[in-house]
């Protein structure tokens, strides 16, 4: 029999059909199958796949190992067969509405399914994601990625069972653009900070240097930490401008740090004499005290070091996430319209034969 | 260990509904299949009350251990056979769902039944409604397994203790729709849970590919029915791949990752 359709007419029909559709998720559940088992015997390649976008991770790892990555692209040619074939289905769907409306449900599904396609692949094009960070109370972390934002952490408060398991990590964070306020909130485990396709999330949390128990004579004992001030009995003030766990001193007297951990833990101090004048300089805690400090009666004597907790958030971007959730809603809607209608259509017997 | 007797008494009354209905298929009468389907209501009805006593208990549902999910998995099994049972009285058709519960349940009833504490990232909802969709799907894939092995040994004895071909075929479509339905809800509370606790949505942890893979897998069963040369048997086997593949994410991986990984 003669095809007197046109090309145009031809195509479409390849477009909709559902075989091309068994063969595409066909072709892409046996590419991700095999793919898994290359995952699975090689997690020092594929460990990292959920730290970075699809798209930058497989740019960094493509080059060293194209022998084991090789199925991520063809994969994602067989989903983009797939989602065109969806998308046609569904618009020969939309065109023939007025006798096809109990379908509705069916088609919500792929419409669904089309949006979290979309989602993911725009999420991963435009998006990025970082961390974790380690934020001590206090400080600002700049986001290279969006220049302008940084995120500030007010506060953290991790929060532990009666045995010591970690229970909640409580994040007070801000997020600023360009110094301003944009968004601000509490970031616990399940409740991130969502701000324009933004997540801030408590990922962990670590311990860190937070200041030292000392000694003071004519005082006692006191907590020196980065803020603190003590009234010392002749009217002076000490106060402490930084602390460094491990620190070195240069050649040219400049201090360096060196680490988080503790090694050589220095403070920087300040102190303002009765007569009004002043002295600044760094403490380092395994020497003996600077001259000045020794000669005005200042000079704390270490007893402890203090620990405090740094919270370890990470900063995603996923841009396609509202399209992933309004797919997630489609999908949900399409399958209990489908599930509640399936018994009266097999009633109808109304279903495609090829 | 607390004291197992309930558990071992819901075994009990489950392996008698099984014999009930092993003796239904040899001697076909009706009293039979009605006793084998009173025990399977007390079963189901028993086992609702320990898994309702055991979330209340532990204020969270308690699926987070193997005891638990296989438990949990039987659960939904034996009520997604007391469905299709009561719907269409499958009889005979019964014993092998009802065997295949019972390799469930017996799985479960060695291991440790406390309930252990929760893990801080688990205490959301959305792990409540994804692992409630995730079994209650899994239950549907495996009566539509079942329903498979079925249509294939119907298609060679042809039995008259069995449903006929086209009853078969009918309610292995129904499984896999339904099953699609609720694993496809399952998907989507993952989903909204993995961004919110990661920043992600989807993960390319193996145990996230492989359910998406199951999800692909069932998806293309619902369009398979549609060609008129793969309705039934190329179906019915399609149902028991499916079923390997469900198999295969739910145990298999830990499994295989024990193998290959002892220290991870
Ligand atoms: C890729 C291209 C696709 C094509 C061409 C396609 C085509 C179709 C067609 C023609 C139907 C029958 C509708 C009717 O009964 O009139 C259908 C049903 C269905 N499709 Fe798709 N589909 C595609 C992708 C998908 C995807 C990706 C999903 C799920 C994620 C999906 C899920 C379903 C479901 C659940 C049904 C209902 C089955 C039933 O009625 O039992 N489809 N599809």
């Amino acid at each position: 029999m003669a095809d007197d359709r046109t090309t145009l007419q031809r195509l479409w029909a390849v477009g909709c059909s559902l075989k091309l559709a068994i063969y595409a998720a066909s072709a892409a559940t046996l590419l991700i199958m095999g793919g898994s088992l290359a995952m699975n015997a090689h997690p020092r390649i594929f460990g990292g796949m959920d730290g970075t976008t699809i798209n930058a991770w497989f740019a960094g790892t493509w080059p060293s190992a194209p022998q084991l990555t090789w199925w991520l692209p063809l994969t994602a040619l067989c989903l983009l067969i797939f989602g065109i074939n969806t998308l046609c289905c569904l618009l020969d769907w939309l065109t023939h509405l007025r006798a096809r409306w109990r379908k509705t449900g069916e088609y919500l599904i792929h419409t669904g399914f089309l949006l979290l396609l979309i989602g993911y692949a725009w999420g991963n094009l435009a998006g990025f994601r970082s961390g974790p960070h380690r934020l001590a109370p206090g400080e600002t972390l700049a986001l290279p990625q969006l220049p302008g934002y940084s995120l500030q952490l007010d506060s953290f408060t991790p929060d532990f069972s009666p045995e010591g398991r970690p229970l909640d990590m409580v994040s007070a964070v801000v997020l600023l653009r360009n110094g301003n306020e944009v968004a601000r909130g509490t970031v616990r485990i399940n409740h991130p900070l969502l701000h324009d396709g933004l997540v801030i999330l408590a990922t962990s949390l670590d311990q860190r240097l937070a200041g030292f128990r000392c000694f003071l004579n004519g005082v006692g004992t006191i907590d020196l930490a980065p803020g603190s001030r003590v009234a010392l009995p002749d009217g002076g003030t000490l106060g402490v401008l930084q602390l460094l766990a491990d620190a070195r001193q240069a050649a040219d007297g400049q201090v360096i740090p060196m680490g988080e951990q503790l090694g050589n833990p220095a403070l920087q101090l300040l102190l303002l004499r009765p007569d009004g004048s002043l002295w600044q300089g760094w403490y380092f805690l395994r020497e003996p005290p600077p001259f000045e400090l020794a000669a005005a009666g200042a000079a704390p004597r270490p007893l402890q070091p203090l620990a405090g907790y740094v919270s370890l958030l990470t900063v995603n971007r996923d841009p396609g996430a509202g399209l992933a959730l309004a797919g997630g809603i489609c999908l949900t809607i399409g399958v209990l319209l489908a599930m509640l209608s399936f018994y009266r259509k097999r009633r109808r017997g109304d279903r495609p034969q090829i | 260990m607390p004291d197992k007797t309930i558990f071992y008494l819901l075994f009990a009354l489950y392996a008698a509904a099984v014999c009930g209905y092993a003796a239904h298929a040899v001697c076909r009468r009706t009293w039979l299949s009605r006793t084998s389907l009173a025990l399977t209501a007390a079963g189901v009805l028993l086992h609702s009350g320990l898994l309702t006593q055991r979330w209340l208990a532990a204020g969270y549902l308690p699926v987070t251990n193997l005891f638990a999910t296989l438990f949990f998995f039987s659960w939904a099994l034996a009520l997604t056979f007391f469905y299709f049972e009561l719907r269409y009285r499958l009889g005979a058709t019964g014993l092998f769902v009802m065997l295949l519960n019972l390799l469930l349940l017996g799985g479960a009833l060695p291991r440790d039944q406390r309930i252990p504490p929760l893990i801080p990232s688990l205490d959301t909802p959305l792990f409540e409604l994804h692992i409630i969709f995730s079994f209650t799907g899994y239950a549907m894939f495996a009566m539509a397994f079942s329903l498979g092995v079925l249509y294939l040994i119907q298609a060679r004895i042809d039995s008259a203790a069995l449903p006929d071909l086209g009853v078969l075929r009918r309610l292995n479509e129904e499984a896999i729709f339904l099953g699609f339905g609720l694993f496809t809800l399952c998907m989507v509370a993952g989903g909204i849970w993995a961004h919110i606790a990661w920043g992600y949505w989807f993960s390319w942890n193996i145990k996230s590919v492989w359910s998406f893979l199951v999800w692909l897998f069932y998806a293309g069963m619902c369009h398979a029915k549609f060609v008129r040369r793969w309705q039934g048997g190329v179906y019915a086997w399609l149902s028991i791949a499916g079923f390997g593949v469900v198999l295969f994410t739910y145990l298999g991986i830990g499994l295989l990752l024990e193998s290959n990984h002892p220290l991870e």
